[in-house]
């Protein structure tokens, strides 16, 4: 056992599917900075951690409109007040001929905003994590499942929640120290 | 007939691997030492892509006089090249986005290459409008840039349409493969022995640990990509047509362009690839996850855009003669016996006549058919815009205006030039990144489902079945 | 009405129907009156109504042909009612006949001295005659007779378990069945709304008119499972998620409709070529101007923006407001194709329009619900029946 303090612990998993039990029982201890690792998406998990859905939607909403707006404000300031010109017969601003740019410049401020989104959502991106301080975690964009508790969390007592996450299935239990 | 088993489940990935196979057999491509047919692949094909560069720099030197473009016939083999390679750009991000909405599982066995596809067409097409301009010094007077001389694009020209509209698709293109590659980087990253790969690989995994917090919006982010990607990907090839349809020269102001020339960019694309997993495959052994099963729902997708291509071949003959407008009837007629004649049959017979082959089971269950076929469409493909671009040009509304194309030693020098590009950046992208997603296919696994297991650990969640 | 749980039948169901049939009759026998008062607009009143729900039924097939195409899972559990829709295409050529009867008011071609002085309609008379006319719609009726008619009776051979090989089977009529629908509906729609103005053509026409079809389909299945919902029916079955996934194909093919639409305004407004641009002028001209910036915001801005949101595919009162509010909009889409060529200076609607519409429409539902209560109401024999019930949306 380590001198110093923990960043957390971490605990390994048979499947998916005792994961998803085991992340409900965490869930109905009280825990809240838990966290479910797996090398792919498991469905339902959101709701067995008790996760709100994400906000992501709403920022990239946000975002296209704002794409589509400025894009589309450009091209009237650009044709109709700064430099108007007639060509090919057009009306000055001729929006028709601007939906195109104005579409594309919606979707790369919606695309921009959901690669950004999600990364700033997620705090990344970074090099280095606590976790990696495991040597099996390595494990878990491979095949395997672990939970991690972060000892900030208030319900967080290295004997206490050792014993919880192997009450309920968890083996190779390891407390998270520098390495 | 499209016939399908999907009732009786059969599995999308053969030979039943557990998770950490399909780790194991995807990562191993990129770090063990590449087979010898690599290299010897990759020094033919940048031998390819030198010769583009030079012809480029000639072109640049001497400018486009050096191509076969003559008085009617301005646009050449550069538009054509550049139509040509942004078709077969989209059936990258359509199997990574709409097949993606559409719930289509057998997508992820390919999405990732095929999106690398993708990205690579899409720079082998910017190639060529970049270099048509001319003047290639100025080329930035394509973008919005305020100057001194109060100069701004004209947003009214189709022209700068797809520079925005192809400049998006890439970037979008680029952001959705990469958001696709985190999780598998982090699986090489995790594997990795050496320092250095370590040090590089947790760089570009942005320090991804899989946890469920940043699964959800992770997931979240691939479905909104994926659902703007759709329109996107259906835009562009849009907007590409509008370079013919918003003029009123014969053959080319037609309402049906739009999506017809989206129909005929995801016929290409697919036919890329077939061809390129049919290689792949074979390759690196990966027959287990590219099975025949999803090399025959290519080829229905082939053959399903390839009757929409027929469809609209037909209804805008049918409207040529129906308009009653003689131009539009008399380039319809030059098409089919005029003197590009022979570009139009190898088209009609590339891209109606030889998919429908694929109506019979067998043939749709060929390796060497549907090899064969995959490179005759985009033959075929390639000819479509050859006989859009030039016969409409050459023979326009004065006869005394006529005058034939043919292309010179350069044109055909950058275009095969172009497959040198291509090719390099894919074999690039086979040595050094995971080409199959692994994360996503252990996710369509049957282990990966939570209540897979559900007899022995009697979960309780009746309203997830899934 | 009630739902036996074993049969998946209604019983005591008959009333739905009834109304129907009694609406139908009587907006009939009241826009059939419209005859004498004014033939002409009793005749593009009727091309209206009918085109109006012709494209539900041929909806419903298409909804069904791609359905075993693409041997989809999700959609099996509504299949049943898309059946009982495309059920309708015989009687749909029942109602055809009455416009063969219009043709002279209908169509300018049909007009002897017209094509007298006019070289382009004398080119185009080897293909726009009436008895070439009358014997294409022959050939499309029959065409999708045929497709329903095997369609129906594999699936219900399916419901007793007679059939083996069921994807297989329907695969190998739908996917040639695709192929006649196809050409079929583009030239129907040519034929029936294009020559309407015989001097203009658009090579997308016939695929703006499929996008509206879809539409309505959708928007008529998410009403009628509502509907039955409502009445306690199937609500175990039909969950939100289904009706998720029908808004997302409600909004992909209103999406749609909008990209067919805005290609084919887009590339004649940027050529403007007068052959071409006359049909845009003439609803652009008085207070068609209205209902064309109406068409452009009510049937793509506005629920582009609420259809968008996952919160309105999955919300009890948006997924009843938004098919209606779309249905509608796609009758003054069909209306605003029809009744220029009629009333040229500004919109007008008759009094005829909405006795018609009702009249057909009441007998359409009236159809449509005696063939869906004749059986049961979901398919019972399909072996991906329970993978589709629990299936799950994004």
């Amino acid at each position: 056992m380590a001198i110093e303090k923990p960043y957390g612990i971490l605990a390994r998993f048979q499947d998916p599917g005792t994961l998803l039990k085991a992340a409900e029982s965490i869930r109905d201890a009280g825990y809240k900075n838990f966290d479910c690792h797996s090398p792919f998406p498991i469905h339902g998990m959101d709701q067995a951690m008790g996760l709100k859905r994400s906000p992501l939607g709403w920022i990239v909403g946000a975002t296209a409109f704002c794409g589509g707006s400025a894009a589309l404000g450009l091209q009237w300031w650009t044709h109709a007040i700064e430099y108007p010109i007639v060509i090919s017969g057009k009306p000055f601003f001729s929006f028709q001929a601007f939906v195109l740019v104005t579409f594309a410049m919606a979707v790369l401020g919606g695309a921009v905003a959901a690669t950004f989104g999600m990364l700033f959502l997620n705090r990344l991106p970074r090099y280095h994590n606590h976790l990696f301080f495991s040597k099996q975690f390595e494990t878990t964009s491979d095949d395997c499942f672990f939970i991690s508790i972060d000892a900030n969390d208030k319900n967080f007592k290295d004997h206490q929640s050792k014993e919880f996450l192997e009450s309920i299935g968890g083996y190779d239990v390891e407390l998270i120290v520098e390495s | 007939m499209s016939s399908s088993t999907e009732h009786i489940e059969e599995p999308l990935i053969k030979g039943n691997p557990s998770f950490g196979k399909i780790t194991s057999v995807i990562s191993r491509i990129s770090e063990k030492k590449a087979p010898r047919m690599w290299y010897v692949a990759i020094s033919i094909t940048s031998s390819l892509a030198a010769l583009m560069f030079v012809s480029i720099g000639y072109l640049v030197w001497e400018g486009v006089g050096i191509w076969g473009l003559n008085n009617p016939v301005g646009w050449g083999w550069a538009i054509i090249n550049f139509v040509f390679w942004v078709g077969i750009g989209h059936a990258g991000t359509l199997i990574s986005a709409i097949l993606f909405l559409l719930r289509q599982k057998w997508r992820t066995s390919i999405n990732r290459f095929a999106e690398a596809m993708t990205l690579f067409a899409v720079m082998c097409a910017l190639v060529f409008p970049g270099i048509h301009v001319g003047r290639i010094w100025i080329a930035y007077y394509m973008f919005p840039l305020p100057n001194q001389m109060d100069m701004w694009p004209n947003f009214r020209s189709p022209l700068l349409w797809d520079v925005f509209a192809v400049g998006t698709y890439f970037t979008v293109s680029l952001m959705f493969w990469y958001v696709g590659l985190i999780p598998d980087l982090a699986t090489l990253r995790d594997r990795a022995t050496t320092k250095l790969r370590k040090f590089v690989l947790g760089i570009l995994a942005v320090g991804w640990h899989g946890g469920n917090r940043q699964w959800k919006h992770y997931e979240l982010a691939y479905l909104i990509l994926a659902g703007i990607s759709t329109p996107l990907v259906l835009s562009v090839h849009s907007v590409v047509s509008t370079d013919f349809a918003v003029s009123i020269v014969p053959g080319w102001h037609t309402t049906i362009f739009p999506p017809y020339f989206v129909a005929g960019a995801i016929f290409s694309g697919f036919a890329m690839v077939m061809t390129l997993s049919i290689i792949v495959r074979k390759l690196f052994a990966l027959e287990d996850y590219i099975t025949l099963r999803h090399l025959e729902r290519i080829n229905k997708i082939m053959l399903l855009t390839g009757m929409m291509v027929g469809y609209a071949y037909s209804i805008e003959f049918f409207i040529a003669w129906y308009s009653g407008n003689i131009y539009e009837a008399f380039t319809f007629i030059n098409r089919a016996t005029g003197p590009y004649a022979w570009g139009y049959w190898i088209m009609i017979t590339c891209n109606v006549v030889v998919p429908q082959m694929f109506w019979f089971k067998k043939l749709r269950n060929s390796i060497p058919v549907m090899f064969v076929i995959s490179i005759l469409i985009n033959v075929g493909m390639w000819f479509e815009r050859f006989v859009i671009v030039v016969s409409s040009l050459a023979n326009d509304f004065l006869p005394a205006a006529w005058d034939y194309y043919s292309p010179t030693f350069w044109d055909i020098s950058t275009f095969v030039g172009s497959f040198g590009l291509f090719l390099t950046l894919f074999l690039l992208f086979i040595r050094f990144a995971p080409i199959i997603a692994m994360s996503e296919v252990k996710g369509v696994l049957p282990e990966a489902d939570p209540h897979h297991h559900a007899q022995d650990h009697d979960h309780k969640e009746p309203n997830d079945g899934h | 009405m009630k739902l036996d749980a074993s049969t998946y039948r209604l019983s005591e169901a008959g009333r739905p129907g009834q109304i129907g049939l009694i609406l139908g009759l009587l907006g009939l026998i009241a826009g059939g009156a419209g005859y004498w008062v004014d033939s002409e607009q009793f005749f593009f009143s009727y091309l209206t109504a009918f085109f109006y729900w012709f494209t539900f039924a041929i909806g419903g097939l298409f909804f069904v042909l791609l359905h075993h195409l693409v041997a989809a899972t999700w959609s099996v559990v509504i299949r049943r009612l898309a059946e009982s829709v495309m059920a309708t295409v015989p009687f749909m050529a029942l109602l055809f006949i009455p416009i063969l009867f219009g043709v002279h008011d209908l169509y300018h071609w049909s007009h002897a001295e017209a094509v007298a002085d006019d070289v382009l309609l004398q080119g185009k008379a080897p293909y726009l005659n009436f008895g070439f006319f009358a014997l294409r719609a022959a050939l499309y009726f029959g065409i999708w007779t045929l497709l329903s008619y095997l369609l129906r009776k594999i699936s219900f051979k399916q419901d007793k378990g007679e059939v083996q090989d069921f994807p297989h089977k329907t695969a190998f009529i739908s996917a040639p069945g695709m192929i006649a629908f196809a050409l079929t509906l583009t030239f129907a729609s040519f034929d029936w709304l294009m020559t309407l103005d015989p001097h203009w053509y658009s090579t997308i026409f016939g695929v703006y008119i499929f996008s509206g079809c879809v539409v309505s389909i959708f928007a008529f299945m998410i009403l009628t499972f509502r509907f039955l919902g409502k009445n306690k029916i199937l609500t175990e079955t039909i969950t939100i998620e289904h009706y998720h996934d029908m808004g997302k194909m409600l909004f992909a093919f209103m999406v749609f409709w909008a990209y067919m639409a805005f290609s084919q305004y887009f590339i004649i407004w940027y050529g403007n070529v007068p052959e071409e641009t006359i049909w845009f002028i003439h609803r652009w001209e008085g207070s068609w101007k209205t209902i064309s910036l109406l068409l452009v915001f009510g049937n793509f801005g506005i629920p582009f923006f609420i259809l968008i949101t996952r919160v309105a595919k999955r919300a009890g009162l948006m997924m009843v407001i938004m098919p209606i509010w779309l249905l509608i909009m796609h009758w003054i889409d069909i209306f605003w194709i029809v009744t220029p060529t009629l009333h040229k200076h500004g919109y007008h609607i008759s009094w005829m329009d909405p006795a018609l519409t009702i009249g057909i429409g009441g007998i359409f539902f009236y159809l449509v619900w005696s063939r869906f209560i004749a059986r049961p109401i979901i398919p019972v024999g399909d072996p991906k029946l329970k993978a589709s019930i629990n299936s799950l949306s994004h």
